[in-house]
């Protein structure tokens, strides 16, 4: 890319950043390529073993949150992610997939094999994610899911967001981006 | 250099005339001194020809030279200057180079602003931003009222705000202000729970302040917002205080909760103290700003959620007992009457993808402690089934309460009265925030003011 154009893109990256943070909730997306960067750099995933996010630039990632007891709106997304992970194979595209827990006091790696085993989740390239309650917080910031606990509720949407390869907000779907088949 | 070619054309043109009228008078050697000066003449014409083509040649290599120039260094002056030396061409490289750097650095400082600027929006929390802001409300019609069945048509329910602010690591608090409309069509609010909580950690947090009192499953785990249950209402003895429950559904005091990881499972416990509640005008009231004598509720509650075999079932027990007092006049006297409740009970959940099945059963064994002791013994209970199908969740549910009328903590409550409600029902889940909720239920009162009707009620829940 010329640096005139860089320098541009990220001129309106700063300032839609700025605009975003003044807005509120949706401030929260950092946009750009340091978006993978800003997250909590490593997770437990399902296996009991450490996932460094670090690894995966240079690759498509789409990021959701979740948690095992949710049984209304987490089917949903993990639907939709499925209705994706189709879309890719069809195209012959490969992609990582990471379900982050919103509920990580219960979510540990035992939790996420269960839930993974009973919904048929076993694809290599899924990764079901806990971390501390201060890394969960920090990638929902981030990645602008929005969620709030009463007891042993979570409420929280449907949305998944996608990063490209360059570790930038590439996409998202929820409730107002429904247009998931453009992302792939 | 057009100037030069020009010249030497010229020159060779003159050449030739000037060859050729010498030589004209020779007439033996005219012929081939013609031939001979005709050939020179036709060399130099080629001559002319390629020098010209040279010069159109070097004339298009000068403009394009020229149009560069223009592009690389706009200014007028400098589109006169002629072409740089060698040592103005490295300084003109220098410049540019230093130019590129500046831009550079300046692309970093940019990229570094964005970065900083992202990484603190991230670490900021909800902190900057203030408290969120959440709440549920609903509305609903019927051909009765859910909790009003002498009134009919449309009614709001509650408008529920909620507030968890952020306070640090440790420190957590709650706040649910309720916007109810009352029989009366008067808009009533009540802080339905403000607690502070200090949370050492995921095995014990401490809270104080006005809570769900932790009997059973159903009432702490579904509050005022009627969007997160699956039910259109909760069930009849359950509902809150002023809205026909007869349990002590809030309290106002000390509750510590936590959980446990077993091998396979979680064990949950929790255990409180606060204010024995009161009977006030028909209505158990939790007495938010103290009691006069010390009247206490105090309790527990343990369970176990299951983990890979039977995932998604938790089972448990509760206890509590309170003396509840009464400003009820009797004969025209009123006297602060005080009746001990001693409530054990036991309930399931089983919650998974497909299905939400509740069930929970209490017993009473209450004693009367102003006239000698005598005991009663009452029960309650409701069983609950729901299939969660793709955006719509029909279930049934059935409930019974047998209520000793000669109980004072039943008989002085406006709506102590024994009754069973059958209820099936249908819940569409119309986006991610908003619920359709149906049903038809069949409600019977078996003592006190016996009655019997059948509902047909619509509800829609939203969360926000």
């Amino acid at each position: 890319m010329p640096n005139s154009a860089y320098l541009a893109t990220a001129r309106a990256a700063l300032i839609a950043l700025t605009l975003l943070s003044a807005a509120g909730v949706e401030a929260d997306i950092a946009g750009g390529a340091a978006t993978l960067d800003l997250l909590p750099p490593s997770w437990r995933d399902d296996g009991g073993d450490t996932l460094r996010l670090q690894a995966l630039h240079g690759q498509r990632v789409f990021v959701t949150m979740a948690y095992t007891t949710c049984h209304r709106i987490c089917p949903m997304t993990m639907s939709r992610l499925n209705e994706v992970q189709r879309g890719l194979d069809v195209r012959g595209t490969r992609a990582e997939f990471l379900i982050v827990s919103y509920d990580p006091t219960n979510d540990d790696a035992g939790a996420w094999r269960r839930y993974r085993t009973e919904h048929s989740l076993t694809r290599r390239n899924w990764h079901f994610l806990s971390g501390t309650p201060a890394d969960t917080e920090r990638l929902a910031r981030v990645l602008g899911f929005e969620f709030w606990r009463d007891g042993d509720h979570v409420m929280h949407d449907y949305r998944i967001v996608e990063l490209g390869g360059d570790g930038g907000v590439r996409g998202i779907i929820d409730s107002a981006h429904s247009n998931w088949q453009a992302l792939l | 250099m057009k100037r030069r070619l020009r010249l030497a054309a010229a020159s060779l043109y003159a050449f030739g005339a000037l060859g050729f009228a010498c030589n004209a008078t020779a007439s033996d050697k005219r012929d081939d001194r013609i031939t001979s000066l005709e050939e020179k003449l036709d060399r130099s014409l080629k001559l002319i020809e390629q020098l010209g083509a040279r010069v159109r040649d070097l004339e298009a290599e000068r403009a394009g030279a020229e149009t560069a120039a223009q592009a690389s260094q706009p200014t007028p002056a400098q589109q006169t200057q002629s072409p740089p030396t060698p040592v103005q061409a490295a300084q003109s490289a220098a410049a540019q180079s230093a130019a590129a750097l500046a831009e550079q650095q300046r692309l970093d400082s940019v990229e570094q602003q964005v970065a900083q600027l992202a990484a603190a929006n991230a670490d900021r929390g909800g902190r900057g931003a203030g408290v969120p802001l959440h709440g549920f409300a609903d509305v609903g019609i019927g051909n009765h009222s859910a909790n009003e069945p002498d009134l009919k048509g449309a009614n709001l329910g509650a408008l529920d705000i909620f507030l968890n602010p952020q306070l640090g690591e440790h420190t957590r608090s709650l706040f649910e202000l309720t916007f109810e409309v009352d029989e009366h069509g008067d808009v009533q609010s009540d802080l339905e729970r403000a607690q502070l909580g200090y949370q050492f950690s995921d095995a014990a947090t401490v809270w104080i302040g006005r809570f769900h009192t932790p009997f059973g499953y159903y009432n702490t785990a579904f509050h005022h917002g009627q969007e997160i249950a699956t039910s259109l209402r909760r069930p009849r003895f359950l509902q809150f205080e002023d809205q026909g429950g007869v349990m002590p559904n809030h309290t106002v005091g000390a509750w510590l909760t936590g959980t446990d990881r077993l091998s396979d499972g979680r064990l949950t416990y929790d255990a409180f103290i606060g204010n024995g509640q009161a009977i006030s005008s028909g209505v158990l009231e939790p007495r938010s700003g103290g009691v006069e004598h010390g009247a206490a509720i105090y309790g527990g509650n343990l369970g176990y959620v299951f983990g890979n075999i039977l995932n998604g079932l938790k089972v448990g027990v509760s206890a509590f007992r309170s003396n509840i007092s009464d400003d009820q006049p009797i004969g025209g006297i009123t006297l602060d009457r005080i009746t001990r409740v001693d409530n054990a009970g036991v309930y399931f959940v089983y919650d998974t993808d497909s299905v939400e099945y509740l069930g929970e059963y209490y017993r009473f064994n209450d004693r009367d402690l102003t006239d000698g002791g005598a005991s009663h013994r009452s029960s309650a209970g409701f069983l609950q089934l729901a299939w969660r199908l793709v955006h719509v969740t029909p279930y049934a549910r059935f409930e019974r309460a047998v209520l000793d009328q000669s109980d004072e903590y039943f008989s002085l409550q406006n709506a102590g009265t024994s009754y069973y409600r059958a209820a099936l029902g249908l819940r569409f889940d119309l986006d991610e925030k908003s619920a359709l909720k149906l049903e038809l239920a069949r409600t019977k009162n078996t003592d006190k003011a016996v009655a019997q009707w059948t509902d047909a009620l619509l509800n829609y829940a939203i969360r926000f």
